[in-house]
C-alpha cells in the first residue's frame, strides 16, 4: 500500500515540476508550484517524519506560494512569456544538463544501489525537539536573528523606494 | 498503474519504494528546476524553480536521513525550510523594488550588473 | 600620611590645576592665576613635609607597561639630591608664581599663562621624582612642551613664535642623542632603574661605555644649553620675564644637571673630560657674547648660559683619575659642587629676573638698557634686591654666589690649571658684564620716558623679590642649611669640596681678586651713557664680540638653509618616485587591473550565473565520482 502511494505521490510531484516550467501563465506556474509542493509533503510523511511535512505545507505552501502568488498579481504582468530566441549557448547548457541526468539514471540502474536502503525505526517528535534545543541550538538561534535580518531587509528594500517615489 | 512497477523492474529497480526511488524523485525535481531557471524568462518563475531545486535538495536529506536512521538529516531540512522561507521573502522584496525602477520582470532586460 | 602618597601628591596638584585650568577657567584669567598660585603654594607645602620629614629612598613604583622583559614604570626615588632639587623647584617655583600674579595682571591670555604654568611645574616635578631614564625621559619632553608653550605665550608676536619653535627643535636634537644613550643604557644593563643602576655599580656588574654617558650628556646639552646647542636660551627671553625666570633660569635648565648628577653612577674618565670642556667652553663663550648685549634679559640669558657652564665643568671636573673606589667619590665631589651651585644660582638668577621683570613691568616693556638709568632712586626694593643678586652672580664675598663659585673653582685648581685660568678668566667677564648691567640700568639719569616715570611695584611682585634674595644672601652658608632646614640635605651638600687651610685663603683671594678686576675696570669704561661705551670707543672688540655671538645662529641658518633643506628634497623626489609611485599608485593599478579582469566575469544577465552553476555542478559531479 506505501508503494502506491509513493508512486502517486512521486508522479504527481514530477508532473506539477514539468508544469511549473512549461506553463506561459506565472499565476498557472504558481499553482502547479503548490500541487508539487503538496507531493513532496506527501513523500514526507511517506517517510515517517509527518513533522516536517507539516512544517512544509505550513511554511511552503502555505507562506511562499502565497507570497509569489501576492507578488505576481502586484506586478501584474501584462501578456505571457513570448518564446525565448534560441541561442546556442543555452542550447548547450540544457544538453549538458540533460547529460548528466541521463548519466545519473544510468548508474542508478547499474551501480547506484546505496547499501543499508533498508528502514530503520523512525525517530520521534520528542527527539527531534529535544536534539532542535540542544545539540542545534545554536543554528536554531541563529536561524531566529537571520529571519529578523531577513524581515529588517525586506522593510528597509520596500520602503526607499517609496521615499524616492515620493520624492519624485 | 501496474505498467510502472514493470518498468522500473525493467531498469533493474525494484519495485517497493526504497532509498534509491526517493533520490531518483529528487534528481528529476533538481533538473526540472534547472530547466526551468535555464529556459523561462520571467523572473518570478525562474524563483519559483529554485524553490524547486530547494525542495529537491530537502527531499533528498530526509530521504537519507530516515534511510540512516539519523535526525540530523531532519533538523537540517527544518532549517533549509526555514532559511528557504527568509530568503524567498527578500528575494521577492527586492524583485518588487526592481520592478519599480525598471518596469520589468523579463530577466533580459535586467542587465544593470553587466561588467 | 606615607611619603609615597605624599611624593604622588606633590606630582598631582600641578597636575590638577592645569586641567582645571584647561577645562574650565580658559577665559577666566583671575580664577586661573589664584587657582595656579595656590597649586604652587599646595606644592611648597607637601614638598616641605616631604623634604623635612625626613624619609629618604622609600619605595615606591607604579607599573605602566609590560612588553615581554621589558617593563616601564613610573616609580619615585627620594634621596637628598631629589630632596634638594625639590626644594629649589618648589620655593623658587611659588616665588614666582607669586610675582606673576602682579605682572601678568594685564595681560589677556592669563589663563592659558597660568596653565603653562602648571603643566610646567608637574613636569619638572616629574624630572625630579623619577627613579628611572625612561620616566625621565617622558617628563624631559613634558619640560621641552611646556617650555614651547610659555616661550610662545604671546604668539602673535612673529618673533615669539619662531624662539619657541626654536627652543623645542634645538632640544630635541638633544633629546635624540639622549634617548639614544638610554637606549643603549638598557641594551648593555638591562636596566635603567636608577637605584638598580648603582646597585649594579657598587656590585661590580655594570657594563661601561663611553657611548652611554656621552649621548645621555646630549640631552643635558640640549636642555641646559650648553655648546653647540645653546642657541635656543637667548631667543628664549621673548617669552615673559616669569617664564625665564622659572623656566630658563632656575630650574628647566637646571634640569640638565640634576640629570648627569643622576647618572653619574654611569661615567667614565674619557666622557667625563669632554663634559668638562663643554662646560668650561659654553662658559667662556657665553660671558664673552654677554658684554655686548643691549636687552637687559639677554645679558641675563647668556649669563645663565655661562653659569650652567660652570655647573657642567663642575660635574665634569668630579674626575680625572681611573679606578673604580677613587672615581665614586670624586664624582660625587663634583655632582655636589654642581649642585651648590645649582641651588644657589636658581636664588639668584631668579631673583635677578624677577627684578628685570619688575623694572620691564615699571618701564612698560622697555627692555633695553641704554634706554633706562636712575632708576635706583625710582624703585628702591627693585634696586636693593637686583643690587644683591647681582653681588651674589659675580662672587662677592659673603654672599652665596661666592661660596659655590669658590668651590667649583677649588675642584678646578685641584684637577686641572688650563680650565681654572679659563673659569677664573670667565669670573672676571662675568663681573664686567653684571657691572655694566647693573651700572646702566639703575645709576645715572633716566635716559627715556619710560624710565623716568617709573615707580615702585606692589607688595605682590616685590616681597618675592626680598625672600629670594634673603635666599641669595644666605643659601651659600653651612648653618643656613643644617640650622634653618635641619640638615635635610646633608646626602649631597656634605660632599661639597671645600678648601682647607692656606687652599682656603688662596681661593677666596683669587676669587675675589678676579671679581673685583672685572667689577672696577666695569665701573671705570661704563659710565651711564646712551650708547654702549665700547661700541663707540673700541669698536673692533664690539663688532668681533658681536660676531662670536651671531656665529652659531649664522651657522645652523646657513646648515638648515643650504644642507638640511636640498637633503630633504632630495628625499621628497624618491619618495614621490618610489613610496608614491610604485608601492602605493603600483599597488593600486594592480589591485585595479585584477579588478577589471573580475568585471568581466560579471554578465548582467542571470543565465550567465546559471552557466557557471551548470559547470560547477560538472565539477563536482566529477570529484564525487573520483575523476579528480
Amino acid at each position: 500500500m506505501a508503494d502506491f502511494f509513493f508512486y502517486l505521490f512521486a508522479f504527481l510531484t514530477v508532473l506539477a515540476a514539468m508544469g511549473v516550467v512549461v506553463n506561459r501563465n506565472a499565476v498557472n506556474a504558481a499553482m502547479c508550484l503548490l500541487v508539487s509542493f503538496g507531493g513532496v509533503a506527501a513523500l514526507f510523511t511517506l517517510l515517517d517524519s509527518a513533522l516536517l511535512a507539516f512544517v512544509f505545507v505550513l511554511v511552503y505552501a502555505g507562506a511562499v506560494v502565497v507570497l509569489f502568488l501576492f507578488v505576481v498579481m502586484l506586478l501584474d504582468v501584462q501578456g505571457g512569456d513570448p518564446r525565448k530566441p534560441y541561442r546556442p549557448l543555452t542550447a548547450a547548457a540544457a544538453g549538458v544538463a540533460l547529460a548528466l541526468l541521463v548519466t545519473g539514471l544510468l548508474s542508478f540502474a547499474e551501480r547506484g544501489r546505496l547499501p543499508g536502503s533498508v528502514p530503520v525505526t523512525a525517530p520521534g517528535f520528542k527527539e527531534f525537539a529535544a536534539r532542535l534545543f540542544t545539540t542545534y541550538l545554536l543554528p536554531v538561534q541563529v536561524t531566529g536573528f537571520l529571519l529578523l535580518i531577513a524581515m529588517l531587509g525586506v522593510v528597509v528594500l520596500s520602503k526607499r523606494l517609496e521615499t524616492r517615489g515620493a520624492a519624485k | 498503474m501496474s505498467a510502472l512497477p514493470s518498468l522500473f523492474a525493467a531498469a533493474s529497480l525494484p519495485a517497493e519504494a526504497g532509498l534509491n526511488h526517493y533520490l531518483l524523485v529528487s534528481a528529476l525535481l533538481f533538473i526540472i528546476g534547472f530547466f526551468g531557471v535555464l529556459l523561462r524568462r520571467n523572473t518570478l518563475v525562474i524563483y519559483m524553480c529554485l524553490e524547486l531545486m530547494l525542495n529537491a535538495s530537502a527531499l533528498a536529506a530526509v530521504a537519507f536521513s530516515r534511510y540512516n536512521g539519523t535526525i540530523d538529516g531532519l533538523v537540517f531540512v527544518f532549517f533549509i525550510i526555514t532559511v528557504a522561507a527568509a530568503e524567498v521573502a527578500v528575494g521577492l522584496a527586492i524583485i518588487v523594488a526592481l520592478f519599480r525602477l525598471r518596469h520589468t520582470v523579463q530577466v533580459e532586460e535586467l542587465t544593470l550588473l553587466k561588467n | 600620611m606615607d611619603p609615597a602618597q605624599l611624593a604622588s601628591l606633590v606630582l598631582l596638584i600641578p597636575l590638577a590645576s592645569a586641567a582645571v585650568i584647561a577645562l574650565f577657567l580658559r577665559r577666566r584669567g583671575a580664577p586661573a592665576s589664584w587657582l595656579s598660585v595656590a597649586a604652587a603654594a599646595g606644592i611648597m607645602v607637601v614638598s616641605s613635609m616631604l623634604i623635612f620629614g625626613g624619609q629618604r629612598n622609600f619605595p615606591g613604583s607604579v607599573e605602566w607597561l609590560r612588553f615581554g622583559g621589558f617593563a616601564f614604570s613610573f616609580g619615585v626615588k627620594f634621596d637628598d639630591l631629589a630632596a634638594l632639587m625639590l626644594f629649589v623647584v618648589s620655593f623658587v617655583g611659588f616665588f614666582i608664581h607669586v610675582f606673576s600674579l602682579g605682572y601678568m595682571r594685564d595681560d589677556p591670555a592669563k589663563a592659558r599663562f597660568f596653565g603653562g604654568l602648571s603643566v610646567f611645574m608637574f613636569s619638572m616635578i616629574g624630572i625630579v621624582l623619577a627613579d628611572n631614564l625612561f620616566m625621565l625621559f617622558v617628563f624631559w619632553e613634558l619640560v621641552g612642551f611646556s617650555s614651547y608653550l610659555l616661550i610662545g605665550h604671546w604668539y602673535e608676536r612673529q618673533s615669539a613664535s619662531d624662539a619657541a619653535k626654536k627652543a623645542f627643535i634645538v632640544n630635541r636634537v638633544g633629546d635624540f642623542g639622549f634617548l639614544l644613550g638610554i637606549v643603549m643604557c638598557y641594551w648593555l644593563n638591562h636596566t635603567v632603574n636608577l637605584t638598580e643602576l648603582a646597585g649594579q655599580q657598587t656590585a661590580g656588574g655594570l657594563v661601561f661605555s663611553r657611548a652611554i654617558p656621552l649621548l645621555l650628556f646630549c640631552g643635558a646639552v640640549g636642555k641646559s644649553a650648553q655648546m653647540p646647542l645653546h642657541v635656543w636660551l637667548p631667543d628664549a627671553m621673548e617669552g615673559p620675564t616669569p617664564v625665564s625666570a622659572l623656566i630658563h633660569a632656575a630650574t628647566m635648565v637646571a634640569a640638565g644637571i640634576y640629570m648627569l648628577c643622576r647618572i653619574q653612577v654611569l661615567m667614565v674618565p674619557d666622557a667625563l673630560t669632554v663634559i668638562m670642556w663643554v662646560g668650561t667652553i659654553s662658559a667662556l663663550y657665553a660671558a664673552v657674547c654677554a658684554i655686548v648685549q643691549s636687552d637687559i634679559k639677554r645679558v641675563l640669558a647668556y649669563s645663565t648660559l655661562s653659569q650652567l657652564g660652570y655647573m657642567v665643568a663642575a660635574f665634569g671636573l668630579g674626575s680625572l683619575m681611573p679606578g673604580p673606589a677613587v672615581k665614586t667619590a670624586l664624582i660625587s665631589a663634583g655632582a655636589a659642587a654642581a649642585m651648590f651651585h645649582l641651588t644657589t644660582h636658581a636664588f639668584f638668577k631668579a631673583l635677578l629676573f624677577l627684578g628685570s621683570g619688575s623694572v620691564i613691568h615699571a618701564c612698560h616693556h622697555e627692555q633695553d638698557i641704554f634706554k633706562l638709568g636712575g632708576l635706583a632712586k625710582k624703585m628702591p626694593w627693585t634696586f636693593l634686591t637686583f643690587t644683591v643678586g647681582v653681588f651674589a652672580l659675580i662672587g662677592m664675598p659673603f654672599f652665596a654666589g661666592f661660596f659655590s663659585k669658590d668651590a667649583i673653582l677649588y675642584l678646578a685648581h685641584e684637577k686641572n690649571s688650563v680650565v681654572f685660568s679659563v673659569l677664573v678668566f670667565t669670573a672676571v667677564l662675568t663681573a664686567l658684564y653684571m657691572t655694566r648691567l647693573w651700572r646702566l640700568t639703575f645709576l645715572g639719569e633716566a635716559r627715556s620716558e619710560p624710565a623716568a616715570h617709573a615707580r615702585e611695584n606692589g607688595p605682590v611682585m616685590v616681597i618675592p623679590l626680598v625672600l629670594l634674595a634673603v635666599g641669595a644672601a644666605l643659601g651659600g652658608y653651612g648653618f643656613f642649611y643644617d640650622t634653618l632646614l635641619g640638615g635635610a640635605f646633608k646626602g649631597v651638600l656634605a660632599l661639597v669640596p671645600e678648601p682647607e687651610g692656606a687652599a682656603h685663603w688662596t681661593m677666596v683671594t683669587i676669587g675675589t681678586g678676579a671679581m673685583l678686576v672685572g667689577l672696577i675696570s666695569a665701573l671705570m669704561f661704563y659710565r651711564p651713557a646712551a650708547v654702549d661705551a665700547l661700541q663707540a670707543r673700541v669698536p673692533v672688540i664690539f663688532s668681533g664680540l658681536t660676531f662670536a655671538k651671531e656665529f652659531f645662529d649664522r651657522l645652523y641658518g646657513y646648515y638648515v638653509a643650504k644642507v638640511q633643506q636640498r637633503f630633504a628634497m632630495l628625499l621628497n623626489l624618491l619618495e614621490q618616485i618610489f613610496l608614491s609611485g610604485w608601492l602605493i599608485r603600483g599597488g593600486a593599478s594592480t589591485v585595479g587591473l585584477l579588478g577589471m579582469g573580475a568585471r568581466v566575469l560579471h554578465g548582467g544577465k542571470l543565465h550567465v550565473y546559471v552557466y557557471w552553476f551548470l559547470l560547477g555542478v560538472v565539477l563536482l559531479w566529477g570529484f564525487a565520482a573520483g575523476l579528480f
